[in-house]
């Protein structure tokens, strides 16, 4: 004790500012005022780093790095899903949907959306509804006349709700591109818009949807928070707020299996089929730094959105989170 | 020693109290500055009024949120910060505020997601604010039924009141009856076209508990403005009974086509005389049965005295 004492006061006298390490409850030169101007020079140079899989990057190459990953793996991006999940991700995007159970007339912003799953199934869901309305309008009818039964076949036709219901927003004009060619082949032209932008810059005016989703992407964007807070601007009040995202698994023994998969088997799979080791070894490195449940739960609360829930599927390998803004 | 460890004890209590009024007063704060559409209410007497069935209803919605509950209410934010607290309302508040719109739309949509998607429309919400309830439906008819349950105990302790001041008569007790279940009944009449939609709903297993809860309630009420204070059997009896009454009659009720449901009152007046009767039949049987028994115990004895048998010799 004495000698560290005198140590500290020799420092001290040398000109050594203390600050106390919190961990130990020693006190430890503070290093930052050995030299101011070495400081500065330091302030210019560094910035802040964060995480790109496994590895720490500064953070303006991580959305140029992701963007290149997702321009790479893009043209084979839907038959990877289904070989890596085993065909269980429609499971969890129609889990998603239903969760939502939209009325016909909401307006979706399905951003990171790229290849289009959630907005295809979100007009097919609409379509639905508004079917199941027609019939029970008919059933209710006693006899109807000509009048009311033309009106109701014109009701009926898709696209007549009034243009636009979903706005599939990207970053990456390749998923994009995809997506525009997926749903001209399954005829989903019209009631849905595509549009290039950032998740945490996005191109739109307050308070214009009911519903925004952003199914497998907000753990590849820099700033969550930014991306959160941008929702909340976008919702209209009562708007609600769904995440679809790779999340932490409980139980100990599925974790194992699960990581033993992830690791193992999902870059070999990227390689023999995409074509592409280290895109997948990113995207199973991406998912282990996304915070759990828990976590991500607070910082949906802390971006002003309330009432938020989270469901696990597939035992915590998915993970919903809902919030609304009120 | 000892005194050490205690002081350390009560250290560490304080430490957590104010981790969590710190993490209460985050979250309040957090409430005060980010709603949006959750109204700014002034404290006024109509905030502690928070109506008696609401208890259960939260409870729903505790499991979902806990903390929220716990550091939001009125009263806990002005002794926080110690001013005159302007609150926000909270996310039950406004669930119930939507709940009430939604019940203008059941008409025409049923007791469902869509009514109340459209209830939130009314209040200049995204229909999505929907997906608030997850049990849809059974949500807004709980909500219905205990808002027609906290009616009735309302006008039933205004009369009260009228009794004890002395203005008014009391009833007796098969008129007060009918006229309790007739005034609960006659609140179903706006929405008697689907109520048995309703009805269908509250039968679902995951709404049972719930719909049970309310009618012990309802029932409860009932019997306490009636006047009845039984400690025994009685009150389990009693209340089995006007139980019965009530959900026959409501049956009767849901397919009733006579003009102002004539029929419904008189089936009502002639099962709550019926109970009446079955009260006084049941004292007249206990007593029969008692003089029954004292009869056959006096006949043994004569018979044994006749034959010798008691004699000593």
């Amino acid at each position: 004790m004495a000698s560290s004492a005198g140590f500290a006061r020799t420092l001290c006298r040398l000109g050594y500012r203390f600050s106390v390490c919190r961990q130990c409850q020693r006190q430890v030169p503070n290093l930052s005022k050995i030299s101011r101007f070495a400081v500065s020079a330091r302030l210019y140079s560094e910035q802040r780093s964060t995480h790109f899989g496994f590895e720490t990057v500064p953070e303006d190459e991580k959305t140029e790095k992701v963007y290149k990953v997702f321009q790479n793996v893009a043209q084979k991006y839907d038959v990877m899903n289904d070989a890596m999940s085993l065909g269980i991700h429609r499971l969890w995007k129609d889990t998603l949907l239903q969760l939502a159970s939209p009325t016909p007339g909401s307006l979706l912003l399905d951003v990171a959306g790229g290849t289009g799953d959630i907005s295809f199934r979100f007009l097919d869901y609409i379509r639905y509804r508004q079917d199941r309305e027609a019939r029970r309008d008919t059933l209710s009818r006693q006899s109807a006349s000509w009048q009311e039964i033309t009106e109701a076949y014109q009701r009926g036709q898709p696209g007549m709700q009034g243009g636009v219901q979903a706005v599939v927003c990207d970053i990456n004009k390749e998923m994009l591109k995809v997506g525009r060619q997926r749903a001209a082949d399954r005829g989903y032209g019209t009631g849905l818009s595509w549009v290039v932008g950032n998740a945490e810059e996005l191109p739109f005016d307050n308070d214009k949807f009911d519903f925004y989703t952003i199914a497998f992407g907000i753990r590849n964007v820099t700033h969550i928070n930014q991306a959160l807070q941008e929702a909340r601007r976008v919702l209209k009040p009562g708007g609600r707020f769904l995440c679809l995202e790779f999340s932490r698994v409980s139980n100990p023994l599925l974790s194992r299996v699960y990581d033993a998969y992830s690791f193992q088997l999902i870059p070999v799979l990227g390689e023999v089929i995409a074509g592409d080791w280290k895109s997948y070894q990113y995207l199973v490195e991406s998912i282990r730094r996304f915070p759990d449940q828990e976590e991500f739960k607070a910082m949906i609360e802390d971006a002003g959105f309330f009432k938020v829930q989270f469901h696990n599927l597939t035992g915590g390998v998915v993970a919903i989170h809902s919030g609304f803004k009120l | 020693m000892a005194a050490l460890l205690r002081a350390l004890r009560i250290g560490q209590a304080l430490r957590g109290l104010r981790a969590a009024q710190r993490s209460q007063c985050d979250e309040v704060k957090r409430t005060f500055q980010t709603a949006a559409v959750l109204r700014r209410v002034a404290d006024d007497p109509k905030q502690e009024q928070v109506p008696p069935y609401s208890s259960s209803f939260h409870q729903n919605y505790q499991s979902m949120h806990p903390e929220s509950e716990s550091s939001r209410p009125n009263t806990s934010y002005a002794d926080q910060h110690g001013e005159q607290a302007e609150d926000y309302e909270t996310e039950e508040q406004l669930q119930i505020r939507m709940l009430t719109a939604a019940l203008e739309f059941v008409p025409k949509h049923g007791w469902s997601v869509e009514a109340i998607a459209e209830g939130a429309q009314m209040l200049g919400l995204s229909p999505a604010a929907a997906g608030m309830f997850s049990n849809g439906a059974g949500d807004l008819i709980q909500h219905f039924v205990a808002q027609c349950n906290s009616n009735l105990s309302e006008n039933l302790a205004e009369q009260h009141k009228l009794v004890q001041l002395g203005q008014t008569e009391p009833k007796k007790t098969d008129e007060f009856l009918r006229d309790a279940v007739e005034a609960r009944l006659r609140m179903l009449i706006p929405y008697i076209e689907i109520w048995p939609q309703a009805m269908s709903i509250l039968l679902l297993p995951h709404n049972i508990p719930e719909s049970l809860k309310h009618l012990s309630t309802l029932v409860d009420d009932i019997w306490y403005y009636a006047g009845d204070r039984s400690t025994d059997l009685n009150w389990y009896t009693r209340r089995a009974a006007l139980t019965g009454i009530y959900n026959t009659t409501e049956l009767v009720m849901v397919q009733d086509s006579s003009p102002d449901f004539e029929e419904t009152w008189k089936f009502l007046e002639n099962r709550v005389s019926d109970v009446m009767n079955m009260a006084n039949t049941a004292k007249q049987v206990q007593s029969t049965g008692e003089a029954v028994v004292q009869g056959i115990i006096g006949a043994a004895i004569t018979l044994k005295n006749l034959t010798g048998i008691n004699q000593r010799r």
